[in-house]
């Protein structure tokens, strides 16, 4: 009965006696959760509310917090415009041809780089490792050379070729395949499945986390993509997304209503999936960095 | 074939009672056995082999080789020129300030110093905050994240609309009586503009390295320096930054490879314009191919941007990773 008894009071001193030092730093710790909450999603809410506005409001001075009055016109003159729904329909060919093609290509490569043994394996992933550290600027110029002298700029390929096997999905490949134990394909090739089999019904199946991320990391880098359409693509038909808002810019230079909901069409396709799928963007973040 | 013994012992036992005519061809030679493996394993690296050997070995050497050419699209064939191109720019070097290459080199140098500074130090307090509190910490990563899904034509946009001179930004300064600039607009305010904007996006995706290696740090040793009666502000700059160094080299190291890169933004938002004071070397490479048609010269300036680039990582190893090595 002494220790039940004892134990509350004890508890309670000890709480009486930490809480001026955590009192200041939780102060802290919550300031700056606001300020950081702010500042994130901030501009992105204000811009999903002023889309909403008329051209005069949204640059009204001071600002005005809820749309008055609240309209649609500015979503209704981008979806007649047949040209935005093309340049929807380009980057969704472009984000989703790259992420199926990028995720049946590196796990195939990273299943053979890390489950089979192979003359010339560990030169391959060396490589591999090697052109991942290898800046972007070295590329642009060149690749858009060897793309124009395939004949392929201005065309689907000239987005999808180079996007469909990257050394970073590869590299997250190998990292799982690695991870799975030997005994299973073993047991698949006892029953007399082919490689091919047993790749595509017992490894994929297995490495689904992996494949997942590979997907998403992808699709997010060829929807927002802009550089290499910039320099890939030439007739307006051709444009992408993110490249149709560039010309849609120059064209309604200070329409800002007009432009804030036309990076509606940008955004809100990538947040959703970030919603549905946010374990695996972070993890294909990391796990595409961690790399030593 | 160190697997060998093991897969033998395993399968031999079914192969007896079941698929007989199977077993003088898996035993076999070992050596028909590593060949169909090599083929079979080439096979599954074919596709990725193709875009490995054309689109980065073959391209970052075409890159290389291309810089000693003269190229101009359609009208004549490539001209062997040696060094010239090299000699162009860097003859630029006695009058930096009307080289257009020049200019944004030291603008680019600006730019990374205060974004990769920004940067790091910002996704390391994100990091921190989330680390420190209890409940909801999913959701306030998630919320954290958002800028680094959001494109960068979007957000682009959306800052567009922020900085103009009427902007919110002007509007939260005016309420504390400072009159904010024409921020684009403006030969000094452009580029601070732009390392504002691209902190926001970058840091967002750096916090998630700091989160994981904050995760994965040695409990006892922080609680030990806390029983030593070191404060929180001792315990973390003694203990918890000393852990997280090889974390720093990474986030700067990535930070500044990205950021020696910056392209988008200059050219969605202000084009390197005013007065050429948002000029990064991606995009006076790209206005060298693409505008001019000198795409030798251009692949040239690519070179000298990615030594750039390599030096500079390699400097920083040599200053922030050096206690790791020990």
């Amino acid at each position: 009965m002494a220790q039940i008894q004892a134990r509350p009071i004890e508890a309670a001193q000890t709480i009486q006696r930490e809480r001026p030092t955590i009192r200041w730093w939780q102060l802290i710790v919550l300031i700056f959760l606001i300020i950081f909450t702010i500042t994130s999603i901030g501009p992105l809410i204000l811009t999903i509310i002023s889309s909403f506005k008329t051209e005069h409001d949204v640059l009204a001075f001071p600002p005005t917090l809820w749309p008055n009055p609240l309209i649609l016109s500015n979503y209704t003159t981008i979806l007649s415009n047949p040209l935005f729904l093309r340049w929807m329909l380009n980057a969704f060919i472009y984000a989703v041809g790259a992420m199926v093609l990028n995720v049946i290509f590196s796990a195939m490569a990273g299943y053979a780089l890390g489950r089979m043994r192979f003359p010339g394996r560990n030169f391959i992933f060396l490589l591999t490792l090697g052109v991942m550290m290898i800046p972007s600027a070295i590329y642009l110029i060149p690749k858009f050379l060897v793309v124009n002298s395939l004949h392929l700029t201005n065309t689907y390929f000239a987005l999808i070729l180079p996007a469909m096997a990257q050394p970073f999905s590869v590299f997250i490949m190998v990292q799982f395949m690695k991870g799975l134990p030997k005994e299973l394909e073993e047991s698949a090739f006892i029953d007399g499945a082919s490689r091919l089999r047993t790749f595509f019904q017992i490894i994929l199946p297995q490495v689904r986390p992996a494949l997942t991320a590979v997907a998403i990391i992808t699709f997010q880098g060829a929807w927002n993509d802009f550089q290499w359409p910039l320099v890939a693509l030439g007739t307006q038909d051709m444009y992408t997304l993110p490249l149709g808002l560039f010309f849609f810019k120059s064209e309604h230079f200070t329409q800002y209503a007009l432009l804030l909901a036309a990076s509606m069409f940008n955004t809100i396709p990538i947040l959703i999936l970030f919603f549905i799928f946010q374990r695996y963007f972070i993890e294909g973040a990391v796990s595409s960095g961690v790399k030593g | 074939m160190a697997t060998q013994p093991v897969g033998q012992s395993v399968s031999s036992a079914p192969a007896l009672t079941t698929e007989k005519s199977r077993r003088p061809a898996q035993r076999g030679s070992g050596r028909s056995r590593e060949r169909a493996e090599a083929i079979a394993a080439y096979l599954f690296l074919l596709p990725y082999l193709v875009v490995l050997a054309v689109f980065l070995v073959f391209v970052s050497l075409f890159g290389l080789g291309l810089s000693f050419f003269r190229v101009d699209l359609g009208f004549t064939g490539p001209v062997f020129i040696g060094l010239r191109n090299y000699t162009f720019i860097f003859n630029q070097l006695s009058n930096v300030s009307l080289s257009d290459f020049w200019t944004s080199m030291i603008n680019i140098v600006k730019f990374t110093f205060f974004v990769v500074i920004g940067q790091t130090i910002l996704a390391l307090a994100m990091a921190l905050v989330l680390q420190a509190i209890v409940r909801a910490r999913g959701i306030f990563r998630t919320v954290f994240y958002v800028p680094a899904v959001t494109s960068s034509v979007a957000t682009a946009l959306i800052f567009l609309w922020l900085y103009n001179p009427d902007g919110i930004i002007n509007y939260i300064l005016s309420l504390v009586h400072i009159n904010g600039p024409d921020w684009l607009n403006n030969v000094f305010w452009a580029l601070p503009a732009l390392m504002l904007l691209n902190i926001w996006t970058t840091a967002a995706s750096f916090m998630i390295y700091f989160l994981a290696a904050l995760q994965d740090l040695p409990r006892e040793l922080i609680e030990a320096s806390e029983v030593d009666g070191a404060n929180r502000f001792q315990t973390f700059w003694y203990i918890t930054v000393p852990l997280l160094r090889p974390t720093i080299f990474l986030v700067v190291a990535l930070g500044t490879i990205g950021a020696f890169q910056m392209f988008d933004q200059a050219k969605f938002m202000t084009n390197g314009q005013p007065l050429n004071s948002t000029l990064t070397p991606m995009l006076e490479i790209y206005n060298a191919g693409f505008s001019d048609g000198r795409f030798g010269l251009a692949a040239a300036m690519s070179v000298i941007l990615f030594i750039v680039i390599f030096i500079v990582t390699i400097i920083q190893r040599r200053f922030i990773d050096i206690d790791t090595s020990r």
